[in-house]
């Protein structure tokens, strides 16, 4: 695979295409006629995926740094250039992306009904900015991916959102423009810093990092301007209140997208940008134990809220605060353990999530509604449904066995001596999680079946069906045999970890300098 | 190509542009006169006019591709990029203008073709203004633009909010070129002269008199009442509110485009010693523009009031890249001028569509459902609020980008700070025209029914709109005209002060 790969240059094309085979497939939707739409995006997301899949094996295991960088020019008077690459952090979540995108074209088939072509653009234009944000290696680029999504997502939950769509969709867009805009200031600002220091002014990645150390007394903040844009992203607790709305709001394909690939932009940014460009501001103690505080109220609020939702897409949706907020521990963490937790939480949080939304989605056609207390013992009428919420709800639990439970696992074994109280608090969350899934599943496929019109529901159908069994195999691969996918992410984190803990003037803490530390 | 400037055959080459334009605004007032009346006769006066601004926009080229300099001192006008580059983007604003007036005075039966006579007397005027090398040009500059736009402001008789707003405009921009020309008398009585280079050269290494310095206070009195500056605006949302909306566009471009082409150039050139003392003001009056007119545009009920405030919101953005006095942010001014130009040509296009029943009362209501009904109108008018958003990928956002860059460049954090904060206000007023037009319902069919978009109105929106989507992506020509435009405007004078 690997020499066939090799053969057709994989490696020099495949970045571009991904970026600009969504926009070009934009262009025979917005022209063809409304039938087709969905079956044209579910083309070309379904190509995507598989010219991304040979990211799988044409990514070199035992390289640390960028892969397949490859740039040109674009304004050049301001050192900005289309600058783009991969490495063990970001290949998962440009293939996380593009696993979830057409899975979420196939769930929309038959919710969404009006102006399908526009929705169906509006899709693949999603798909061009999200793969475009984890893959760009220019800081510029970067932003402008960043801010371009926001546009799809606030068209699909203001349009094809449900009741309350409109608050949902404004707050969402301006949230997040609100962290983004300042995150540019401060763009700017390092370029033109470390431009005025060097003599070189350029909004690249690596010339950025590799002289972000000279940037003095203005770090912190702008750190703390990255750290906004990204926390709001994330959600880290108190800035969290736009996403219940987003989430609930959204139709389902924004649902899954949302949950699934658009919260780990807020993770990605602290592990590509925020933290690497200020190791001692992100490491210093008041920031760090101001993140892992606020990383573990995440974690216990988001379980306790979601426990008491009435709603079972609010209880997802807090969930995710919950989730995110295991990941933020493990960054924190700082050791090659814990950070490979935390992404391993991105994937797996991806999957489960985004398999949850999906099920309530479908559910939700059926029945139109979304309330735990309207259902009741339907793991009699729809046995099949009911086998799969149960396995995704143990994935997202973390079961032994299952994806959720790698990941989590991880997180608390690598954070712990850095932060033993702290670890110690977060891995309650883990029985809340139980606590709150097992219950809303008792309450809605167990129990008795005492509504009537639970009694005629329809069970998957086999478009259902594939949409989530790719996601089951997902679940059940990433908790048996997590090491192929541990092992591409290892380098990566490996040189995240030692260029933090090297970086000059970091504050050195006392669990890292304990032995043992970062060696598997 | 050198001018002789001291010689009326070089003045006569060196305003090229301006004589054509003056010459062509008599000869569309003698047409006006044999043909009077009919809709027929204004059409034909509006298409004179534009073949005016095309013949003006050919000397303009002249003298730029030639590169016209002076032979020594430049006396009454300046001969450089910066001076050709603003003209440009006023004769722009007046075809946009003029474009979108075609059909608009058929509709509002105004069809006295007078009209495009005082359209193209005005362009004149803001080409004297935006190349004035001396305070007295500056000024007939700006009463020759002044007179006609109040006039315009005035056009449509038969409504009390146009005469209004005539009135308002005449009184208050009195007052304002009282200030100035007492400014200009003070800075002449410190100096001895009245020639921009000449005061700067003066001003230059000693400590400003007292004298100089309520001069120079005066002057940018002067300007922010013209480009509607907060704490000097309060004229500006009733007198655009009122006016007939190609006029509005006018005023919002045209009129500001030249405001701050003088106003760069002043302060360049003339007091390039003194930023101690005008960039603090300038600062304040930006800020207080960006918070002031972003703030109340949220409170506004009517599509074209916030686009009134907005435009407020926009000089301070504007008046932020005046604040370093530097090559960076005078190529600011003018990518920011193109870039807010072009946007608010179409906004103000697709508004004169909307008000069948007068553009004053076009609320967000009114536009409801037009994506259903009206997807290219509602995609351009998405695209236009993006861009004044300041979006990625529109050229909005390069303007703003641009803007930022100049301030951070001479460590200035403060202004991008607030420009960035207010920017994410904006989008509480930008935004719900997106939501109205897409998420929203009409309330019924007949709604957007009778709605059009005049052919030569939909030219220059189509020509504006793919502009800023062009520029938005692909910036370079953009950005490296107004770098080397800029540039030779700041050579001429001293450094600023902090640079």
């Amino acid at each position: 695979m690997t020499q066939f790969l090799a053969s057709i240059g994989y490696g020099q094309w495949i970045l571009h295409a991904l970026i600009l085979l969504p926009l070009a497939g934009v262009v025979p939707i917005l022209l063809g006629e409304e039938r087709s739409a969905k079956r044209m995006a579910l083309a070309v997301t379904l190509l995507e995926l598989v010219l991304s899949l040979g990211l799988w094996w044409a990514f070199d295991v035992g390289n640390a740094g960028m892969q397949m960088v490859s740039s040109a020019p674009w304004i050049p008077r301001w050192g900005i250039s289309y600058r783009v690459g991969i490495d063990g952090i970001s290949l998962f979540m440009v293939l996380l992306t593009t696993v979830m995108m057409p899975l979420s074209v196939l769930a929309s088939w038959s919710s969404i009904t009006r102006r399908e072509r526009a929705f169906y653009a509006l899709m693949l234009t999603l798909l061009t900015g999200l793969v475009g944000v984890f893959i760009s290696l220019d800081l510029f680029v970067f932003y402008v991916f960043f801010e371009i999504m926001l546009i799809p997502m606030y068209f699909i939950i203001g349009i094809w959102g449900g009741a309350n769509r409109l608050y949902a969709a404004i707050k969402f867009f301006i949230y997040t423009m609100a962290g983004s805009l300042l995150m540019l200031v401060a763009i700017v600002v390092m370029a033109w810093k470390i431009g005025a220091a060097t003599g070189t002014l350029s909004f690249s990645y690596e010339h950025l990092l590799a002289n972000a150390g000279r940037l003095g007394s203005i770090a912190p903040w702008l750190f703390a301007a990255f750290a906004l844009a990204f926390a709001i992203k994330v959600p880290i607790f108190p800035l969290h209140t736009w996403l219940p709305d987003a989430h609930v709001e959204a139709p389902t394909a924004g649902s899954v997208l949302l949950a699934a690939v658009m919260l780990k932009i807020g993770t990605y940014g602290f592990l590509r940008f925020a933290v690497p460009f200020f190791p001692q501001v992100a490491l210093s103690p008041a920031v760090s134990r101001l993140v892992v505080v606020l990383a573990v109220i995440g974690i216990i609020y988001g379980a306790l809220v979601a426990m008491v939702q009435p709603d079972i897409k609010k209880l997802v949706a807090y969930s995710s605060v919950s989730h995110l907020g295991f990941v933020m521990l493990g960054i924190w963490g700082m050791s090659v353990i814990s950070v490979q937790g935390a992404l391993m939480v991105m994937i797996s949080h991806g999957i489960s999530t985004g398999a949850l939304f999906l099920l309530i989605g479908m559910i939700y056609e059926r029945r139109h509604t979304r309330m735990i207390e309207d259902y009741g013992g339907i793991a009699r009428v729809v046995p099949l449904f009911s086998l799969i919420l149960t396995v995704v709800a143990l994935s997202s639990i973390g079961l032994p066995g299952l994806n959720g439970f790698v990941g989590e696992f991880l997180v608390l074994l690598g954070s712990f001596s850095a932060y033993p109280w702290a670890t110690g608090i977060a891995t309650t969350g883990v029985i809340f999680a139980a606590a709150y899934l097992l219950w809303a599943l008792q309450r809605m496929i167990f129990n008795r079946l005492d509504n009537p019109e639970n009694e005629r529901l329809a069970d998957l159908n086999p478009r259902e069906l594939a949409v989530l069994i790719p996601l089951i195999i997902g679940i059940v691969w990433l908790g048996l045999f997590p090491g192929p996918v541990l092992r591409r992410m290892e380098p990566a984190t490996q040189r995240f970890v030692e260029a933090i803990r090297q970086a000059p003037g970091a504050v050195p803490m006392e669990a890292l300098a304990r032995p043992g530390q970062g060696s598997r | 190509m050198q001018l002789d400037l001291t010689t009326p055959q070089g003045v006569s080459l060196g305003l090229l542009p301006e004589i054509l334009l003056s010459g062509w605004a008599l000869v569309v007032l003698l047409v006006a006169s044999w043909r009077h009346g009919t809709a027929e006769d204004s059409r034909l006066s509006g298409w004179l006019s534009l073949a005016g601004i095309a013949v003006s926009g050919a000397g303009l080229a002249w003298l730029w591709v030639n590169d016209a300099t002076p032979l020594g001192l430049a006396q009454m006008v300046a001969l450089d990029p910066f001076r050709y580059a603003a003209a440009g983007l006023v004769l722009l604003s007046t075809a946009g203008a003029i474009l979108l007036s075609l059909g608009y005075l058929e509709r509002e039966l105004l069809l006295a073709p007078e009209y495009y006579a005082l359209v193209l007397l005005a362009a004149s005027g803001m080409m004297f203004l935006a190349g004035a090398e001396d305070l007295i040009v500056l000024f007939l500059g700006l009463e020759v633009m002044s007179v006609a736009i109040y006039v315009l402001a005035g056009y449509n008789r038969g409504n009390a909010w146009s005469s209004e707003a005539a009135l308002k405009y005449f009184l208050i921009g009195a007052f304002a070129s009282g200030f100035l020309l007492y400014g200009i008398a003070l800075v002449y009585g410190a100096t001895g002269t009245t020639n921009l280079s000449l005061i700067g050269a003066q001003l230059a290494g000693g400590q400003l008199s007292l004298m100089a310095a309520l001069g120079l206070g005066l002057l940018l009195i002067g300007f922010a009442f013209k480009v509607a500056a907060v704490p000097f605006h309060m004229w500006a949302p009733d007198v655009y509110d009122g006016a007939p909306t190609p006029v509005t566009a006018f005023m919002a471009t045209g009129v500001k485009i030249a405001a701050f082409a003088s106003l760069v150039r002043v302060l360049l050139e003339g007091f390039p010693s003194a930023g101690h003392l005008w960039q603090p003001i300038i600062a304040g009056l930006a800020i207080a523009s960006m918070i002031v007119g972003n703030l109340v545009a949220l409170a506004q009920p009517t599509l074209k009031r916030m686009l009134a405030y907005s435009s407020i919101a926009h000089a301070g953005y504007l008046l932020a890249a005046v604040w370093p006095g530097t090559r960076l942010g005078s190529g600011a001014v003018l990518l920011y001028l193109a870039a807010y130009g072009l946007t608010t040509i179409a906004s103000f296009g697709f508004l004169s569509a909307l008000g069948r029943h007068g553009e004053r009362t076009v609320t967000y209501d009114d536009i409801a459902g037009l994506a259903a009904n009206r997807p290219w109108m509602a995609l351009g008018l998405t695209l236009c609020m993006l861009s004044l958003l300041g979006f990625p990928g529109t050229f909005g956002f390069i303007g703003k980008w641009y803007i930022i860059s100049a301030l951070i460049a001479q460590d200035q954090m403060i202004l991008p700070v607030i420009l960035v904060v207010t920017s994410v206000i904006s989008a509480g007023y930008y935004l719900p025209v997106i939501m109205a037009m897409y998420m929203k319902s009409a309330p019924s069919d007949e709604l957007h029914r009778d709605m059009r978009l005049f052919p030569a109105a939909a030219g220059a929106i189509a020509i504006s709109l793919a502009a800023v989507l062009v520029f938005g992506v692909w910036p370079r020509g953009a950005l490296d005209t107004a770098v080397q435009s800029a540039g030779t405007l700041t050579q001429t004078g001293m450094p600023v002060a902090r640079q």
